[in-house]
């Protein structure tokens, strides 16, 4: 995986499956589609002549520019998966992603309060699930997606497992 | 029938936290129920008396009922209203009646409810703090309100109310005594010096935020002069004198915008011909709410330390007393607003686990240390709830941190190439290290510490966006539990903030090694 600038040096970074990208892509596509259906609505209105005042080129142009937005954002996924990592160390768990905005975060086990293991319909087509490490505090959440059942089964129990040694309080 | 004052006092053999069962159950002050449901009865009495009044002196009936009514005699109206007035003492009395409270060894009981019974529980060890409150017509009756504050729960886990003011004090310093492991004395036999050790009989894991610690490091010469000691201990620290209180709300930004409105609008108004001021009025009782907020929360505002915390009190009509044991403070915040600091003035919050739940404005009010003190104050205070800040010198130091710049007081800034970005701040924002906590500096007019202990660090996250990409900077931001502090090391230098990150999480990991396994007090 490639190291960015932000990276902690030393860190050897395992990335999730690069089948996540398709369940990115389902939601992406939903998204896009309704997003596309509800800004043609004055160009179908304008080509059908019900609303005549409307004018064509901004009809036109917002459908268009949502296509561009999407079509570079459906680009952008399988690359945004890529930059998914996450790193165990001795006594904290590493997770990075984001490629424009990018975000590196640790969470000690010890202030672990529970671990999730969601599953999504599409996740559960691919055999994918996402691990959740919920801190007391709100934005120390580390959140996996994209990692196989059973790596993320060994990941819930291993992090369970080093929570309970190294729980602490508050 | 007032409650009685001694609490249940366990047999001999009773050490092993077994309830007592014969452990006798209190009411609540018989007033207590009035105090709470006063408004109800005064909008009846006002309605009915009203009402009756009018149909007997009125000159014409505003509801003209059918005859029978309005011939009804004088009586008959009377008994109807003596009527509502004993069902409603009725309800009070029952709603009194079954307000029980218990204290038992492990845990403090309250019942209540007439129709709907509630039965609540709170393990006394696990009672984190407890905060007297009084309303204003509960002080008029000269009660008050017990909250307890439960480690487990997010707000105040359990209400008593209300009892006598002076009982409140002393079920207060009994009941946090108790969650400290000091035992009772047996109940003929003198009182007896308490092993310095006595450590809570409950088998489970020491929990290093639980103020068990701190009272133990009192002198405790016995159980019943425990909480004796308890109330005695404390040490006023800082006071907040009306005079400045009151400056400090005038110089706060949203006071002077809204001075400037109102000079705004008085011109307007006598300028434009036919504007109605009167459409801004809630935005102006809605400002005035938050002032009269700040004097409300800030008045009489007094810190003292005690063994088992930071003791503050305040309160103009209703008053509070609240402790914050420092093993709780999870992030503290020191601020200088602009305005303030030709006073030198500082205001002092703290994120505690507990306190971020709960209504709103209990939480932030509940949040401040020191609503506006000189910097003397300050350091009072944080020696307190920072009683190891890990500096030779942490009058120098934390005087650089809330007014210096550049790397004075060991401080890492910003690197000069990001002028562009903050043209102020850049030579403010940064960080230090003290042996136990992480200080990050930010702002230049709005001036703010945040003060993270290592032990206390719950995450640590490094983000960069496009633009700070391109200047070569990172920001690192400290992840802590809800609260007004945001602890934020704003656009360092990436080679830096990338070694800070693992570093301090290594830190962070050392820190809580040791911490946890000791006393939060920090011997070691």
């Amino acid at each position: 995986m490639r190291q960015e600038p932000i990276d902690p040096a030393g860190i050897q970074w395992t990335r999730v499956s690069p089948s996540y990208a398709k369940v990115r892509m389902v939601g992406w596509a939903i998204g896009a589609l309704i997003t596309l259906l509800v800004l043609s609505v004055p160009l179908v209105l304008v080509l059908t002549g019900v609303w005549e005042g409307f004018p064509l080129w901004l009809a036109i142009a917002a459908p268009a520019v949502v296509v561009a937005v999407e079509v570079i954002r459906l680009v952008l996924i399988p690359r945004q998966v890529a930059a998914i990592g996450y790193a165990e160390r001795e006594d904290d768990l590493l997770v990075r992603h984001g490629l424009m905005f990018q975000k590196v975060l640790v969470v000690p086990y010890g202030r672990m309060q529970f671990v999730d293991v969601a599953v999504g319909p599409i996740d559960r087509m691919l055999g994918l699930c996402k691990v959740k490490l919920h801190t007391a505090a709100a934005d120390a959440t580390a959140e996996i997606p994209g990692l196989p059942v059973a790596e993320g089964t060994r990941l819930r129990e291993q992090l369970a497992a080093r929570g309970e040694s190294r729980l602490a309080g508050l | 029938m007032t409650p009685g004052r001694a609490l249940p006092v366990p047999g001999p053999g009773e050490t092993d936290g077994q309830d007592t069962p014969e452990a006798p159950w209190h009411r609540v002050h018989p007033v207590s129920p009035l105090v709470r449901g006063w408004i109800a009865v005064v909008a009846i009495a006002f309605v009915y008396g009203q009402n009756t009044l009018s149909s007997f002196f009125g000159e014409e009936e505003p509801n003209p009922g059918p005859d029978f009514i309005s011939r009804t005699p004088l009586m008959v109206s009377l008994l109807v209203g003596a009527g509502i007035l004993l069902l409603i003492l009725l309800g009070f009395f029952g709603t009194w009646w079954f307000t029980k409270y218990q204290i038992t060894e492990r845990h403090v009981n309250v019942n209540t409810g007439m129709v709907f019974r509630q039965q609540r529980q709170a393990r006394i060890d696990r009672v984190q703090s407890i905060d007297i409150a009084q309303p204003l017509v509960a002080r008029i009756f000269g009660l008050a309100e017990l909250r307890f504050d439960v480690a487990d729960s997010g707000s105040a886990a359990m209400n008593l109310a209300f009892v006598k003011l002076s009982e409140a004090h002393q079920l207060r310093n009994e009941i946090l005594a108790r969650a400290a492991g000091l035992k009772a004395p047996a109940p003929q036999a003198p009182p007896l010096p308490a092993q310095p050790d006595a450590v809570p009989v409950t088998g489970q894991t020491p929990d290093p935020a639980a103020p068990q610690e701190a009272a133990l490091e009192a002198p405790a010469p016995g159980y019943a002069s425990a909480s004796a000691s308890l109330a005695a201990s404390e040490r006023v620290v800082a006071v907040v004198p009306t005079g400045r209180l009151i400056g400090s709300i005038l110089l706060r930004p949203s006071t002077i915008l809204m001075v400037l409105g109102i000079i705004g609008l008085g011109i307007a108004m006598s300028t434009i011909e036919g504007f109605a001021p009167f459409y801004l009025l809630p935005a102006f009782l809605g400002m005035a709410g938050a002032l009269w907020n700040n004097l409300n929360t800030g008045y009489n505002f007094r810190a003292a330390t005690s063994a088992d915390g930071l003791r503050l009190s305040y309160g103009l009509l209703d008053t509070r007393h609240q402790t914050v044991p420092p093993g709780r403070v999870q992030a503290i915040k020191v601020t200088a607003p602009f305005f303030w600091r030709p006073l030198g003035w500082y205001r002092v919050a703290v994120n505690v686990a507990g306190i971020g739940g709960g209504a709103a404005n209990d939480a932030e009010q509940r949040s401040v240390l020191l609503p506006v003190g000189s910097y003397e104050d300050v350091l009072a205070v944080l020696s307190v709830v920072l009683p190891a800040p890990g500096v030779a010198a942490p009058r120098d130091f934390f005087a650089a941190a809330i007014n210096g710049s550049g790397t004075e007081g060991g401080f890492v800034v910003s690197p000069p190439r990001v002028r562009p970005l903050s043209p102020l701040a850049h030579k403010r924002q940064g960080y230090a290290l003290t042996d136990t906590a992480l200080v990050a500096r930010n702002g230049a007019l709005h001036r703010t510490i945040a003060i993270v202990p290592h032990a206390r660090t719950q995450g640590l996250t490094l983000s960069q966006g496009p633009l700070a990409r391109r200047f070569g900077v990172v920001d690192l931001s400290l992840a802590t539990i809800a609260g007004p502090v945001v602890p934020l090391v704003h656009q360092l230098d990436v080679a830096s903030g990338r070694e800070l990150f693992l570093e301090q999480a290594d830190r962070a990991a050392a820190a809580r090694r040791q911490t946890d396994s000791n006393h939060w007090l920090g011997d070691a």
